[in-house]
Order: structure tokens, then C-alpha cells, then sequence
């Protein structure tokens, strides 16, 4: 048990998915909004990768150069939720980059960031 | 120390909620995510750390261009401020919210199961993978081997975000000449020193793509590094001339390019798609090449982003 204790992180990424999501539901900027869906996967993908190492407060990362390793398989941590993580972050990284694009056009068309003034021009 | 580490990210996260200067967000976004980074490592996954770094690399590069965009053509920056309501209706603005998220966050700590987590699938692959599939990373072997259908569906996304992005924007006209130059005044000493820097970084990426399999790293991990490698020469000489008709071509290409070759991998038998007899010293050939051909497509996508947000969504 080094300093770099994880074994409560989840809580703490508990805490940021309600933070993030107490922000998305009142947040009044666009740009604000966007980055809370960032953040509300990157609790996601948090809680997710600590499942992978349950009862295991130093993992070893899942790169087995030396087949002895597999005799402590119970310290190896989970490569499946890190396997799909991976491919979860680009494929959000990809939706932020949509994202972004369409605020860009409504910035052009409407001229503001307020999601308020902008359903004000949506209903004229 | 890992506790203060969280704090700080915590903190970070609440910063953002209560900032309504809109480019300071991008500090906190920063601190956020570096944080992020580094505790993926201490989850024992310094593969998902990586890309976590890269792509956080990246969101603050197109946060920043389109935050400046947003303040180009306004000549008041805090124009956009909230109005400053009383405090009692600010307040009650947020209380029922408040309330909620605290609810929820309650009613789930709660009900956490108590029961032991399954680790089936965890003792199979590892036990399994350096024969079935080869290498030494199982995070490698198990995105392109046993979840290739995800990888595939992936790369997918990955080119239609490319195409949406030009096909949502608002300057569907405007063409940049190649070799025409930016209207921005470049800094000297930071195009001097990522001229220094810039070839470190393609090695870093290559490397990253061609040991992926037996080392952190991958496909994923390798492209951004090469699609910052070509950020760095854009940055270096200040000049619009690569095609990007070619490379959004390029991309599809590499993306028919990985379906073949994981059809043919998939019917020949994931690992054995080179025989023994030929490379009798190295069974991961397959995922090499698909490492290969992931990091290509890749970085050509995120290239793609950067260039028509640098060219044509600042303006």
C-alpha cells in the first residue's frame, strides 16, 4: 500500500457524474454544456476502469511480458473495460468535435452563447 | 496523496460549474484532465491515460479556436456575463436542481451492490490471449481481436464525425487556396522550438503504433501523436498546403483497408494470418498491421478536424 491509494475513487467519481450533472441541467452556456458531457463521461469511464481492479489497491497494468506474471492474476487489473474505454474516449472526442461545429453555425446564425436568448430567437 | 489529487479534481469540476467567463474554462478544462490522465494510470491502464492525455490535448485546441471565435466578433469579452440577479432568486433558480442531483447521488450510494464483481471474461483473456491473438498487451489483443467489431465500428464514427463536421458547418463555400499563408503573426521562438520538437514527436508516434502490441500504446495512441506531429509542421511554417479533399480520401481509404484486412483475419484465424513458416520469430504480424493502418486513419482524421477548424470554423 503505497501513497497512491485508489481504493475509493469511485465515490469520488460519483461525486463529479452528480457535479457535472448539476451543471449540464443548469448551466446557461452552450460552451459550458458541452464541456459537462466531457466531464460526465470521464466519471463514466472512471467508475468503469476501477470495477476492473475491485479488491485490488496496487494493480499492475494488464502487459504481460513474462508469463509468470499470470501466477498473481488476481493483481492484474481487468484489460476488457480498458479495451472499450478506449475506444468510448475517441468515439466522444468524436461527438465533441460535432458538437462543436454545430455551436459554431448557431454562433453564426444567432449570435450568442445563452441558451435562453437562443430559444428566444427559436420562437420568433 | 492520491485523495489530494481527487480533491483537486473535484475542485476543478466545481470551478467549471460556477465560471461564467467562458475562457477561463479552459484552464480548469486543463487541470481537469491532466488530473484525469493521471489517475487512469494509477487505475493500471496506462493505455486509456494516454489517449485520455492526447485527446485532452486536443479538446483544449478546439475549445480555444472556437472560444476565440466566439469572442472575434464581439468588441465587448464580458458582454456575455451573466446579469446579476438577486440572490434569493439565483437561488431558488438552482434549488430544485441542487436537490435533485443530491438525491440521486444519495439513492445511488446506497444501493451500490454488496455483491462480488465477476470476473469471468478477466481470467479468460489473459489466460488466452498471447496464443489466440498474439502479443503481449492484452488491452491490443482485445480491441482487435475479440472486440474488433467495436474497433471497426469505431473507425466508422470516426469518419462520419469527419464528414459531419464538414458537411454541418456554416462556411460550406469558402475554399483555401494551397500554399496561402494565415493572417496571424507567429511567435518566433515557438515556431523555433517545436521545429526542434517536431521530429522527436513523429518518432514518439511511430513507435507508439509499431509496439503497441507488446507495450502501452496502439493505434489510437500513435495516430494523435502523428496527427500532433502534423499540427507542430503546420504550426512550424505557417502554410495551408496539404489537400483536405486528400486526406478525408486518404482516410476512407485506410478505413476499406481495415475492413479487408480484418475479414481476411477473421477467416484465416485471428493470429495465424501470416503463417509460421514465413516469420517464424514473430506471431503478432496481424496486429501490427492493423495497429498500422488504425494509427494512419487516425491521425489523418484528427488532422482533418484541426485543419478545417484552423482554416475555416475560425473565421
Amino acid at each position: 500500500m503505497g501513497i497512491f491509494n485508489v481504493e475509493n475513487i469511485e465515490i469520488f467519481s460519483l461525486i463529479l457524474f452528480f457535479i457535472s450533472f448539476f451543471g449540464l441541467i443548469t448551466s446557461k452556456n452552450v460552451i459550458k454544456s458541452i464541456i459537462f458531457v466531457m466531464l460526465i463521461q470521464t466519471s463514466v469511464i472512471m467508475f468503469w476502469l476501477k470495477l476492473g481492479i475491485e479488491g485490488n489497491p496496487t494493480p499492475i497494468p494488464p502487459i504481460i511480458y513474462d508469463p509468470v506474471l499470470l501466477e498473481n492474476i488476481e493483481y492484474i487489473a481487468d484489460p476488457l473495460p480498458q479495451a472499450l474505454t478506449l475506444t468510448a474516449i475517441i468515439i466522444g472526442f468524436a461527438v465533441i468535435a460535432i458538437v462543436i461545429t454545430m455551436f459554431n453555425t448557431l454562433d453564426r446564425q444567432y449570435g450568442t452563447a445563452d441558451w435562453k436568448k437562443l430559444e428566444e430567437a427559436e420562437g420568433n | 496523496m492520491t485523495y489530494g489529487l481527487l480533491i483537486l479534481w473535484l475542485l476543478s469540476g466545481l470551478a467549471i460549474v460556477f465560471e461564467n467567463r467562458t475562457y477561463r474554462l479552459i484552464i480548469y478544462f486543463s487541470i481537469f484532465s491532466l488530473i484525469t490522465s493521471v489517475a487512469y494510470f494509477l487505475l493500471g491502464s496506462p493505455d486509456v491515460a494516454m489517449a485520455e492525455a492526447a485527446i485532452a490535448a486536443f479538446s483544449t485546441i478546439f475549445f480555444v479556436i472556437c472560444i476565440e471565435k466566439y469572442y472575434s466578433h464581439r468588441e465587448n469579452v464580458t458582454q456575455d456575463r451573466i446579469r446579476r440577479e438577486p440572490l434569493l432568486r439565483r437561488v431558488g433558480g438552482v434549488l430544485p436542481a441542487l436537490l435533485l442531483c443530491i438525491g440521486l447521488f444519495v439513492l445511488v450510494v446506497i444501493h451500490i451492490p454488496e455483491a462480488e464483481a465477476m470476473y469471468y471474461l478477466k481470467y479468460e483473456y489473459l489466460q488466452r490471449f498471447m496464443h489466440e491473438i498474439g502479443g503481449e498487451n492484452a488491452v491490443t489483443a482485445i480491441y482487435l481481436g475479440y472486440r474488433v467489431y467495436d474497433t471497426l465500428f469505431e473507425a466508422l464514427i470516426l469518419v462520419i464525425a469527419v464528414v459531419a463536421v464538414s458537411h454541418m458547418s456554416y462556411f460550406e463555400a469558402i475554399k483555401v487556396a494551397e500554399g496561402t499563408h494565415s493572417e496571424i503573426e507567429t511567435s518566433r521562438v515557438a515556431a523555433l522550438s517545436l521545429r526542434i520538437i517536431c521530429p522527436i514527436i513523429l518518432v514518439f508516434g511511430i513507435y507508439l503504433i509499431l509496439n503497441g502490441h507488446i507495450s502501452a500504446g496502439g493505434g489510437f495512441q500513435g495516430g494523435l501523436a502523428l496527427a500532433t506531429f502534423f499540427i507542430c509542421r503546420y504550426m512550424v511554417y505557417d502554410i495551408y498546403d496539404i489537400s483536405v479533399e486528400k486526406v478525408l480520401h486518404w482516410e476512407e481509404m485506410i478505413f476499406l483497408g481495415i475492413i479487408i484486412v480484418t475479414v481476411i483475419a477473421v477467416f484465416l484465424g485471428v493470429g495465424n494470418i501470416i503463417p509460421a513458416a514465413i516469420l517464424p520469430f514473430y506471431q503478432g504480424a496481424y496486429l501490427i498491421v492493423m495497429n498500422f493502418l488504425i494509427g494512419l486513419k487516425v491521425a489523418c482524421g484528427f488532422f482533418f478536424l484541426f485543419y478545417r477548424y484552423i482554416t475555416i470554423e475560425r473565421r
